[in-house]
């Protein structure tokens, strides 16, 4: 197993109708044991941005502890939030990217990537009210991590419209 | 069936060799080696790469009362799972059964092959064959297949003539006979809660459960289990499937959530 599935993890986010939903699995894992079963893998950069970092956890937290001062850092000189599209240039500046991030509708990551990027598109329809986009981005998670052996063991969906945020912990399968 | 030795022939026997010291006599038999880089080892690394890891939960145990086999039902391939519907627990006959880890295949067929020759010999003997019998059948034919890449790790329970009988058998040629055994990538997670619980003095609902928990806990734990926790109990009257639960149900029975409602208001600056 390569480094990425060292851990395990799985990632899904998308966009409705004025609000959008970024939701991920529970586990930590050490390749096929579970050590943890509430495992935060979404973080919060501010009100209406949230990051989800997918891959070996040792790096992922890493990267957001990085961001975070980069974050804070920004907003003491420029007196504001930071907007998505600079926060995603900042991202891959970081990751040493060379292409700019596109505007996606619907982005997953993690081992069980191929089954979500199945399921995302099977489920999603565009301009999504924040209920049915909660609905439909918690099915696509539990489904695909079904068959992934190395992330699941619940959910944890963060949905975000102009005047509040919603954060839900969903009953999975926890094998 | 015959060794067949042709391959151990030379082709083109030298007698009476040009050079005159080896008049008379012809040369050793030769074969013709396979083009590899490093001839000593080669066979070990194909080995390793077709050799699944043993992605599973089984368990067995003898009580008073006869002998429990359970087993989860989930197939993986490296992260991807393949199957969550295996059946692990294979009945080789109406008074043994046998259990799976390792490759399904060899393990399925291996099995069949197994109540056959049991089969065989009652028909030869006029009586049933004992577990000891069974099991040492299987081991030996294992035991032959040594080295060549068979994922065999088999448990087989029965009840014949002498009471319960449980042996472990695998395919690099083992033959345990043990009161409590676990198979499988889950089964370190397995035995704590089965060594745990464990007392020979069990009711047949009591071992049933503690077999069931431990497989839970097993799925639980370990990423290659999950599916179905299956329940097998052999008595004397043969062998009856008690229970095939699915494991997140069980999951929320042992461990009901109690739903929170944590309200947060963030003030808008």
């Amino acid at each position: 197993m390569s480094i990425f599935e060292y851990n395990g993890s799985a990632l899904v986010a998308m966009v409705g109708k004025n609000c959008f939903a970024i939701a991920s699995d529970r586990r930590l894992g050490v390749q096929l044991q579970t050590i943890a079963t509430d495992f935060q893998r979404i973080y919060k950069i501010h009100e209406k941005l949230f990051i989800g970092l997918s891959g070996l956890a040792t790096d992922a937290q890493t990267l957001y502890q990085r961001l975070v001062f980069r974050h804070k850092l920004y907003q003491l000189r420029e007196e504001r939030y930071m907007k998505p599209e600079t926060f995603a240039s900042l991202v891959s500046a970081i990751l040493y990217e060379k292409k700019r991030a596109c505007k996606r509708f619907c982005v997953v990551a993690g081992t069980a990537s191929e089954s979500l990027y199945g399921a995302c598109e099977a489920m999603f329809k565009p301009d999504m009210e924040a209920e049915e986009l909660f609905e439909t981005i918690s099915q696509a998670l539990l489904s695909s991590v079904d068959r992934d052996c190395l992330s699941g063991w619940g959910g944890h969906v963060y949905v975000v419209t102009p005047t509040e945020v919603t954060e839900r912990i969903l009953k999975g399968r926890m094998d | 069936m015959k060794f067949d030795t042709s391959g151990l022939e030379s082709h083109g026997q030298l007698v009476g060799a040009s050079d005159g010291l080896f008049n008379g006599f012809p040369t050793a038999p030769s074969f013709e080696i396979p083009n590899t880089t490093d001839f000593d080892c080669f066979q070990k690394e194909a080995i390793q790469m077709v050799k699944p890891a043993k992605g599973t939960t089984t368990l067995a145990f003898i009580f008073k009362e006869g002998v429990m086999v359970a087993a989860d039902s989930r197939a993986s391939m490296g992260g991807y799972i393949s199957s969550q519907s295996v059946k692990k627990i294979i009945e080789i006959n109406p008074y043994m059964l046998g259990t799976m880890a390792g490759g399904a295949a060899d393990c399925q067929f291996w099995h069949r092959n197994l109540g056959i020759k049991c089969r065989l010999h009652e028909l030869a003997n006029k009586r049933r064959i004992s577990v000891t019998g069974a099991s040492k059948l299987l081991a030996n034919i294992l035991y032959n297949y040594r080295g060549m890449g068979l994922s065999v790790g088999t448990m087989i329970a029965g009840w014949d003539e002498t009471g319960p009988g449980l042996y472990y058998v695998d395919s690099e040629g083992g033959r345990l006979k043990g009161m409590r055994f676990s198979v499988g990538s889950g089964s370190p997670y397995a035995y704590g809660v089965l060594d745990n619980g464990y007392r020979y003095d069990m009711s047949v609902g009591e071992a049933a459960e503690l077999a069931r928990r431990s497989i839970y806990h097993a799925t639980f734990r370990d990423g290659a289990s999950g599916g179905v926790a299956s329940v097998y109990y052999v008595g004397p009257d043969g062998w009856k499937k008690l229970s095939g639960d699915d494991v997140a149900e069980l999951h929320y029975n042992y461990y009901p959530v109690q739903p929170s409602v944590v309200e947060q208001v963030m003030v808008e600056t």
